[in-house]
C-alpha cells in the first residue's frame, strides 16, 4: 500500500506529461482529480506505522525503505493538501500539461522523501526534487526565471553536495549502515555540522537564504506555494529526523549558536519585509522570519517547543500558501506587484480585501486562527527553558502585525487610485479554492487538540535520547 | 582434435563480425553508389546477428580453441556489452558521414574490425589473444584518426595515437616476453599457480617487471596518468564519432583487459600491484579533474572527463575483490552509457572540423529540449549527482574502497566529485543560456530514436540499477 502512495502520484505524472493534446480546461480537471488521489488514499486507511522495505541495491546496502510515523504522517498531510491547491491555483499558460507534470512528479517526490527511512533513498529525493523544481521556475517564472532558477539551483546543490558528504561519512565512521533504525549515535560533529548546513540552505536559517526572496518572487504561484509551504518543510522536517535523531547530543551543545541565528534570522526577515515596496517580497521576507521562529522551536530540546514547530510548520504551510495565493489573486487584477502604484483597492475588490485580511490575521497570529495556537506552544516551551529568548521571540508577533498591516493599508485602504473599473471581484472558483484555508486556519486555531496530540506523538518517536 | 558444428557456433559472434566486415569492403569496391546507401543497413544488422549470436552461442571445450579463447560467463558479457557499443558508434557515425560525404564502406570496416579486437580482449584466454586483440582495436582507429585526409587537426592526430600507440604496444609485447620468460607460458589459466611455484628471487622480480610493464600499457589504453597524454590530443583532433569510439569502446576494452588479466588470471597475486594502482589512481583524478575546469573544446573536454572517469575505475581495480569487479562493471557500463549519451548530442551539432565548442551548447534547451535534456541527464549522471544512476555507481566504487581500507581513495574521490559537479554543471548551466542566433536544427529520425533510448534506459536504470547487474 505505501508503495503506492508514492508510486500512484508518478504514474499520473507520467500520464500528464504525455497528455499535451488535452485542451487546458480538462487538463486542469484531470491534474486535480490525480492529485487528490495521495489525500484521498491518506484519509480511507490508518497510515500510522505501515513500512515498506525491498532491496534496492544491495552492491551498496541501499534498501528502499519506506516507513510512516507520526511525524511523517503530518508533513504528508501537508503534502497531500497543498499540490491540489497548487494546480487549481495556476491560471492558463503554455504548455501546462508539462508543469502540472512537474507538479505532480514533485508530489511523488514529497511522499517519498516525508517517508524515507534510508538515508540514501533520503538523499535521493532531497536531491530528485530540486529538478522539477528548477524547471518549475525557470520555464514558467516572470522575467528574470532562468537567472533567479539557476541561483535557486546552485544554493540547493551546495546544499546536496554537503548532505552526500555527511552522509557517506555516517555510513563510513559510524553505523556502516545506512538505515535510519540502525544508525548509531556516535556521530562526529564535523558531520553534524555538514548536515546541520544543508538543512539550513534549504529551510533557509537565517544567513543562508540568499537565494529566497527572487526565487519566491520569480517562480509562478504554484512554484511558490511550493517552495514556500512544503520545500522548507523538507528542512525543518530534516532537522527533525536526522539532526535530533541522530546526534541530538551536538545538536544540544550547538543549540545556543543556532537559536540566536533563528532569532536574527526572524528579526532579519521581519524588519526587512517592513521595509519593502513589493508585496510578494513583502511576504516571502514574512516566511523567512516566520520560518526561522519555526527553526527557533525546533533547535530547543523539549517536547512542548518540539511538538510547537511541528504543528507550527503545518501552520505556516497553510497560511503562507493562502496568502500567495491572495496575493497572486490582486495581481491578476492590479497588474503589478509594487505598494506604490496602487492604493484603495478595497473599495471595488471587497471581498478579496477580507479575504486577504483574514488570511492576513492567521499570518500575525490573531488568537482563534492557526498560527496563534502554535506560536503560542513554541513560545511556552521557550518560555520554560529561558524566559528572555521568550520575551525577544514575542516582540516579533509585534513586528509581523506592523508589516502585514502596513501592506494591507496601504494597498487595500488608503484613497482608491484611478483605473479600477474594469477590476472583477473574487469569482466563485477562487472562493471554492480559499475554503480548504478557511476551514483548516479555523479548525486548527478553535479546535487545536489532534493536531497538537498528533504532533507529541510524533515527537516521541523521533525523541529517543531523551 | 574434432572441430565440430558446435565448436564453430561458439566462436560465431566472432565470424559474423568478419565475414560483415569482408562484405562491406567488397560493395564498397564494386559498387560505391549502392554501399552509400546500404552499409549503415549492413553494419546494422550484422552487429545485430552477432549480438544474438553472442547471447545464444554455446560453450566449446574444443582443445583447439580452450587454450586461446574463453567461454565463460564474463567473457559472454563483455562480448554483449562490446556489440551494444559497435551498435552505438555505428549510429553516431551516420551524421558525420553524412556531412563531410565521406566513404561510408570502409568507415564501417573499420569500425567492425575494431570492435573484433575488443571481442578478443573480452574473451582472451592467453597473453597473445589479449595483445592481438589490443592490437586489432587499435590498428583499424589509427587509420579511423585521420579518416578526412584534409583534416590538419586529424592527421596530427593520427600520427601522435600512431606513435604513442605503437610504444604502448611494445611495452605490452615486451612485458608479456618477460613473463613469459618468467613461468614458461602465456596462458592465464595456469598463470597464477605458475607464479605462486616461482621459487628464486630472480624469476619472481621477472615477473613482477613483466607485469608492470603490461599494467603500463594497459593503462596507456585506459588513458591513465601519467600515459594519458596522447589521449586529448586525440580526441581533439580525431572526428567526433571516432572520438566518442575511443572515449566508450577503448576504455571498455582497456578495463576488460584489466578484469581479464587481473580478475580472472591473477586474482590478488601481490599486494604490492594493488598499492601500485592505488598509487595510479590519486593523480589521475586529481590531474584529470582540475585540467577538465578550463576545457572548452568539447572533445577535448571529454577526454579529460574519461580520464578522471579512468580514474574512478582504478579504485576498485585496486580492492581486488569480487564486490570490486562488480562495482567496477556497473560504474563502466554506467560511464559508456552516459558518455555515449553526451556524444549523441555532440555529432548532431558537430559540423566543422574543430569540432563542438562550449559555445556552440548556448541555449541549446531553447532549441531543442529533447536533445539537451538527454545531454543535461547524461552530464548529471558523469557528475553522479542524485537522482541518477551516476550517483549509485560512485557510491558503489566508494563503499568497496572504503571495506578493503583505502580511506585516502575515498576522501580524493568526494573531493574531486565536487570539481566534477562544478564543471558539468557549467556545461548545463550554458545550454540554458538565452540563444542569439536561432539556428535550425537538422536530426535523423534514427538519431532522435537512439537519443530516445538512451535516455529511457538512463531513466529506468536510476528506478531500477538491479537490472544492470
Amino acid at each position: 500500500m505505501l508503495l503506492w502512495l508514492f508510486v500512484l502520484p508518478l504514474i499520473c505524472s507520467g500520464i500528464l506529461f504525455l497528455c499535451g493534446f488535452l485542451s487546458q480546461k480538462i487538463l486542469k480537471a484531470t491534474a486535480f482529480l490525480f492529485s487528490l488521489i495521495p489525500l484521498v488514499m491518506l484519509l480511507s486507511a490508518n497510515w500510522n506505522d505501515t513500512a515498506f522495505v525491498y532491496n534496492w541495491f544491495p552492491m551498496a546496502s541501499v534498501q528502499f525503505y519506506l516507513r510512516i510515523d507520526a511525524l511523517s504522517l503530518l508533513f504528508l498531510y501537508l503534502v497531500a493538501v497543498i499540490i491540489p491547491i497548487c494546480i487549481v491555483a495556476e491560471k492558463r499558460r503554455p504548455a501546462l500539461h508539462l508543469l502540472y507534470g512537474f507538479i505532480l512528479l514533485l508530489q511523488a517526490l514529497l511522499i517519498g522523501f516525508f517517508t524515507a527511512r534510508d538515508l540514501v533513498l533520503f538523499t535521493i529525493f532531497w536531491e530528485a526534487m530540486l529538478f522539477p523544481l528548477y524547471f518549475i521556475i525557470a520555464n514558467w517564472g516572470g522575467r528574470k526565471a532562468h537567472e533567479t532558477a539557476f541561483t535557486f539551483l546552485l544554493y540547493m546543490i551546495t546544499g546536496s553536495a554537503l548532505l552526500i558528504a555527511a552522509v557517506l561519512g555516517t555510513y563510513f565512521l559510524g553505523s556502516h549502515s545506512f538505515s535510519l533504525d540502525q544508525l548509531s549515535h556516535a556521530v562526529p560533529a564535523w558531520i553534524g555540522i555538514i548536515f546541520t548546513l544543508a538543512f539550513a540552505v534549504k529551510t533557509p536559517l537565517f544567513p543562508f537564504h540568499g537565494w529566497l526572496p527572487d526565487t519566491y518572487c520569480q517562480a509562478p504561484v504554484s512554484g511558490t506555494i511550493l517552495l514556500s509551504a512544503l520545500l522548507s518543510k523538507a528542512g525543518i522536517y530534516g532537522f527533525l529526523r536526522i539532526a535530533w535523531g541522530i546526534f541530538p547530543d551536538h545538536m544540544i551543545a550547538w543549540s545556543p549558536l543556532l537559536i540566536g541565528l533563528s532569532v536574527v534570522g526572524v528579526f532579519y526577515g521581519g524588519l526587512t519585509a517592513w521595509r519593502q515596496l513589493d508585496y510578494k517580497r513583502l511576504i516571502a521576507y514574512s516566511s523567512l522570519s516566520h520560518v526561522n521562529f519555526i527553526l527557533a522551536g525546533v533547535f530547543i530540546w523539549n517536547h512542548a517547543t518540539h511538538s510547537g514547530a511541528i504543528v507550527q510548520s503545518i501552520n505556516h504551510g497553510i497560511t503562507i500558501a493562502a496568502l500567495f495565493l491572495a496575493a497572486e489573486w490582486l495581481e491578476r487584477r492590479v497588474n503589478t506587484t509594487d505598494m506604490r502604484s496602487i492604493s484603495g483597492v478595497a473599495a471595488t475588490l471587497p471581498q478579496l480585501c477580507w479575504l486577504t485580511l483574514f488570511f492576513v490575521m492567521s499570518s500575525i497570529a490573531l488568537p482563534g486562527t492557526n498560527s496563534f495556537v502554535g506560536e503560542l506552544m513554541i513560545l511556552f516551551g521557550v518560555f520554560g527553558s529561558n524566559p528572555w529568548l521568550a520575551t525577544v521571540l514575542g516582540l516579533t508577533v509585534i513586528l509581523s502585525v506592523i508589516y502585514m498591516l502596513r501592506w494591507m493599508q496601504k494597498v487595500y485602504f488608503e484613497l482608491p487610485s484611478a483605473q479600477s473599473h474594469s477590476w472583477k471581484d473574487l469569482s466563485l472558483k477562487e472562493f471554492a479554492i480559499a475554503i480548504p484555508f478557511i476551514v483548516l486556519i479555523l479548525w486548527i486555531g478553535l479546535y487545536p487538540q489532534p493536531i497538537s496530540e498528533q504532533a507529541l506523538t510524533a515527537i516521541k518517536g523521533v525523541g529517543n535520547a531523551l | 582434435m574434432r572441430f565440430n558444428m558446435e565448436d564453430v557456433f561458439a566462436i560465431s559472434p566472432f565470424l559474423i563480425l568478419l565475414f560483415g566486415a569482408l562484405i562491406l569492403l567488397l560493395i564498397e569496391s564494386f559498387a560505391e553508389k549502392l554501399s552509400k546507401k546500404i552499409a549503415s543497413y549492413v553494419t546494422l544488422v550484422t552487429l545485430i546477428i552477432a549480438f544474438i549470436a553472442a547471447y545464444l552461442a554455446p560453450v566449446s571445450a574444443s582443445p583447439l580453441l580452450t587454450p586461446w579463447l574463453r567461454f565463460d560467463f564474463l567473457a559472454r558479457q563483455f562480448s554483449l556489452f562490446f556489440i551494444l557499443i559497435g551498435i552505438g558508434s555505428a549510429f553516431l557515425a551516420s551524421p558525420f558521414l553524412l556531412y563531410t560525404n565521406a566513404t561510408r564502406g570502409e568507415y564501417y570496416f573499420l569500425l567492425l574490425s575494431s570492435l573484433f579486437g575488443l571481442l578478443l580482449i573480452g574473451s582472451a584466454a592467453d597473453f597473445l589473444t589479449l595483445f592481438l586483440g589490443i592490437e586489432t582495436l587499435s590498428i583499424p582507429l589509427y587509420i579511423l584518426c585521420g579518416y578526412i585526409k584534409q583534416w590538419g587537426f586529424s592527421r596530427e592526430a593520427a600520427m601522435k595515437y600512431f606513435l604513442m600507440g605503437s610504444l604502448a604496444a611494445a611495452f605490452l609485447l615486451y612485458g608479456i616476453a618477460l613473463v613469459y620468460g618468467a613461468v614458461g607460458s602465456t596462458r592465464f589459466d595456469t598463470l597464477l599457480d605458475n607464479y605462486h611455484a616461482l621459487s628464486t628471487y630472480t624469476s619472481k622480480a621477472l615477473f613482477i617487471s613483466g607485469i608492470t610493464l603490461i599494467t603500463a600499457a594497459l593503462s596507456f589504453e585506459a588513458a591513465v596518468f601519467p600515459f594519458h597524454t596522447w589521449a586529448p590530443d586525440v580526441y581533439s583532433g580525431a572526428p567526433t564519432p571516432v572520438a566518442a569510439f575511443m572515449a566508450i569502446g577503448t576504455k571498455a576494452g582497456a578495463f576488460a583487459a584489466f578484469i581479464v588479466v587481473f580478475f580472472v588470471a591473477l586474482p590478488q597475486f601481490h599486494p604490492i600491484w594493488n598499492e601500485g594502482i592505488a598509487l595510479l589512481a590519486y593523480p589521475t583524478l586529481i590531474y584529470a579533474n582540475f585540467v577538465a575546469l578550463r576545457q572548452t573544446q568539447l572533445r577535448r573536454f571529454f577526454a579529460y572527463s574519461g580520464i578522471s572517469h579512468a580514474g574512478f575505475l582504478l579504485i576498485p581495480l585496486a580492492v581486488g575483490t569480487p564486490e570490486a569487479l562488480q562495482a567496477l562493471f556497473f560504474y563502466l557500463a554506467v560511464y559508456v552509457l552516459a558518455t555515449f549519451g553526451a556524444f549523441i548530442v555532440l555529432v548532431l551539432i558537430d559540423e566543422k572540423e574543430e569540432g563542438v565548442i562550449l559555445q556552440d551548447l548556448r541555449g541549446l534547451y531553447w532549441r531543442h529540449p529533447m536533445l539537451a535534456s538527454l545531454f543535461i541527464l547524461c552530464a548529471l549522471t558523469l557528475a553522479g549527482i542524485p537522482p541518477t544512476i551516476g550517483f549509485l555507481a560512485k557510491l558503489a566504487i566508494f563503499k568497496v574502497a572504503f571495506q578493503a581500507g583505502y580511506y585516502g581513495l575515498v576522501i580524493v574521490g568526494l573531493l574531486t566529485t565536487v570539481l566534477a559537479i562544478y564543471y558539468y554543471l557549467r556545461l548545463v548551466s550554458v545550454m540554458f543560456s538565452s540563444t542569439l542566433v536561432e539556428k535550425p536544427m537538422t536530426w535523423s529520425r534514427s538519431m532522435l530514436a537512439m537519443g530516445c533510448v538512451t535516455l529511457i534506459v538512463i531513466v529506468m536504470l536510476s528506478i531500477y540499477p538491479n537490472g544492470l547487474i
